[in-house]
């Protein structure tokens, strides 16, 4: 799996790719990660519980990446190494995961403010999976 | 009309309607045309990115009035484009959180001194250091109040009434204030627990980001009795306060973004992007919005507040005398993301509608009712903040903005290049070391990529965008100011 930051004018995007969903949504958190932190430490901080529900994969998304907004905002740290899987039950999606919530005050952070709606795709591909998400900051 | 009044840029056609005035026409499933305001050399960088695809979006909302319009600093956002007005029906309308975006009530403030420049030159570098030592910025620096239950309800109903009952304000500050620092449709109970976790530890912060404390000494002033209603002279220095609402905000934007997802999923579809998202006027959902967007409006003010209050103090220190004596008094508090119900003559007949401002400010000329009554015989200021290497401008409002723009004009220079860009392109130390060997101007940040993605190059001339505002009369030029200590996160 992997991302790469894209050119926004005023905000910051991730494209992200991955052979499973369940990776696409783990890079597309480790994007939102770099998109804040240059040098994300290797080790360092302990990790802690994600658990999503929502009623489609992009609102599942959306609500993922929310999520980890608000754990840092609240925790003080930064999610990393994210890890995610995700399961469609139906009547709903969901997402069990984890990251490693490394202390704001080790790192070199500024502030992504929120997950936007604005051009997010979520495709399946020959090759997997892929995902394009702006971030504002 | 000749060739030179028509510009096709891909599908999208502007038509010249008067100098730094483009309209789009009405095609397809646009409500009403859309108009730009504009020079040429600003339209030049506008038309660049999707801001235009944007404003054409926009003018898809449910009674959207007039126009959908985009200010002279306008670029690309999420939704709606930065830099963008629309006045959505009350009634039969809608309100669009997309529309607002996500920091509610970022705005700016301006503190006037009766300190001059000669009085702060030599003290630049232990001003700069005192006051990025006592105001909190970047991420997880906490606020200048920890904030706990009580403290964040009494916030978001009470706005900078708050903060004068614990001492954080003067009966003046509120005075000076959009609305007095307090929204009274303000609805605690329609921001979520989520919301008001993100926001308890951060009630006195800056943030990153474009976001930045600025002490500044006015260079220029254009309209001397203007100037002199508002307290401004050449050589004073005065400090901008430029944040908005925190975490608390951006979750209140996001909750509703996801709750009219689930309710009003019809309207959503309708409207061709999703960032758009709006909720029915007279709708519950709309009504709790409203509540928790003027909630966090109110959160915003007292942000800020805290900042200036914190700020008297440092100047105390570094200056050895007291706030008072030096004259520290708010000259005006302005929000560049908002919608507020307000009531517009639209062909004639007095409409209330939902005026949403994302990265615009409000600019009412003199008579409005809402201007308090220091500022009611001479019209509203409007702060316009540049870049850090840049001027900033203090406007009034002008007397064609209720016609031309629903009493709007531009928020600040906007960006012109992207953050990563901006990385490549500049190294934050140099940035920082620049400023201060050939411009005088001492820059403190929480991070060297702050400074570099802020660099003045990545933004558009603010002398132009304000050059056209003034001209067009939405934002008459009143003074110029120049950076001389910026702190950010």
């Amino acid at each position: 799996m992997s991302f790469e930051l894209r050119d926004h004018t005023a905000d910051v995007a991730v494209a992200a790719s991955a052979p499973s969903l369940s990776g696409l949504f783990a890079a597309v958190a480790d994007g939102l990660a770099a998109a804040g932190c240059e040098e994300i430490p290797d080790a360092g901080g302990e990790r802690f519980p994600v658990e999503v529900r929502a009623e489609g994969v992009e609102a599942l998304l959306f609500d993922y990446l929310d999520q980890l907004v608000y754990e840092r905002d609240v925790r003080a740290v930064l999610p990393v190494d994210n890890e995610a899987e995700v399961r469609d039950e139906g009547t709903e999606w969901a997402l069990s995961g984890s990251a490693r919530g490394v202390p704001l005050g080790d790192v070199d952070a500024r502030e992504v403010k929120a997950v936007t709606y604005s051009e997010m795709r979520v495709a399946e591909t020959a090759d997997g999976w892929e995902a394009y998400v702006v971030f504002d900051v | 009309m000749t060739d030179d009044d028509v510009k096709q840029f891909g599908d999208i056609r502007l038509e010249r309607v008067r100098e730094h005035v483009w309209e789009m026409p009405r095609e397809g499933e646009m409500r009403v045309p859309a108009r730009v305001l504009a020079s040429e050399q600003l339209l030049e960088q506008i038309r660049q990115d999707k801001t235009l695809e944007q404003l054409r979006n926009a003018t898809h909302l449910p009674g959207m009035t007039k126009h959908a319009i985009c200010m002279p600093d306008g670029h690309q956002g999420y939704g709606f484009p930065v830099g963008g007005v629309g006045a959505t029906d009350a009634e039969e309308g809608c309100i669009s959180p997309g529309s607002v975006g996500y920091d509610i009530n970022c705005g700016v403030r301006m503190m006037k001194t009766n300190l001059t420049y000669e009085e702060l030159e030599g003290k630049e570098e232990e001003l700069v250091d005192a006051l990025f030592a006592n105001v909190p910025s970047g991420l997880g620096g906490g606020g200048i109040v920890q904030g706990d239950v009580d403290a964040v309800e009494g916030v978001l109903s009470r706005g900078v009434d708050w903060a004068l009952e614990h001492g954080h304000a003067v009966e003046a500050d509120l005075a000076h204030c959009e609305d007095e620092g307090r929204r009274p449709d303000a609805d605690p109970d329609a921001v979520s627990q989520k919301a008001k976790d993100r926001g308890k530890n951060q009630l006195g912060s800056l943030g990153s980001g474009n976001h930045f404390l600025e002490v500044q000494r006015v260079t220029d002033v254009y309209r001397d009795d203007v100037a002199a209603e508002f307290g401004l002279e050449a050589d004073q220095i005065v400090v901008l306060i430029h944040c908005g609402s925190r975490g608390l905000g951006h979750q209140v934007c996001s909750d509703y973004l996801r709750r009219i997802e689930k309710e009003h999923g019809d309207l959503l579809d309708s409207l061709p992007d999703k960032e758009l998202a709006a909720a029915p006027a007279g709708s519950r959902l709309a009504e709790e919005y409203y509540g928790a967007m003027c909630a966090a409006i109110n959160f915003a003010w007292v942000n800020r507040q805290l900042i200036m209050h914190r700020t008297r103090r440092v100047f105390e220190r570094v200056f050895g005398r007291d706030w008072e004596a030096m004259e520290m008094d708010l000259l005006y508090d302005v929000a560049h993301n908002i919608a507020k119900k307000e009531v517009h003559d639209v062909d004639g007949e007095e409409r209330e509608l939902y005026v949403h401002r994302k990265g615009a400010t409000r600019a009412f000329p003199a008579g409005r009712p809402e201007l308090p009554s220091t500022y009611r015989d001479v019209g509203q200021p409007v702060i316009i903040p540049g870049s850090m290497g840049a001027g900033s401008y203090v406007l009034r409002g002008g007397e064609r903005s209720l016609d031309l723009t629903f009493g709007s004009t531009a928020h600040g220079a906007g960006r012109t290049m992207s953050r990563t860009q901006a990385k490549q392109e500049y190294w934050g130390e140099t940035v920082r070391d620049e400023l201060r060997d050939q411009q005088k101007i001492y820059v403190k940040a929480q991070s060297g990529a702050t400074v570099a993605e802020e660099a003045p190059g990545v933004y558009k001339d603010v002398d132009e965008v304000v050059r056209v505002s003034d001209e067009l009369g939405i934002g008459d030029k009143v003074a110029r100011t120049f950076p001389v200590c910026n702190i950010k996160g």
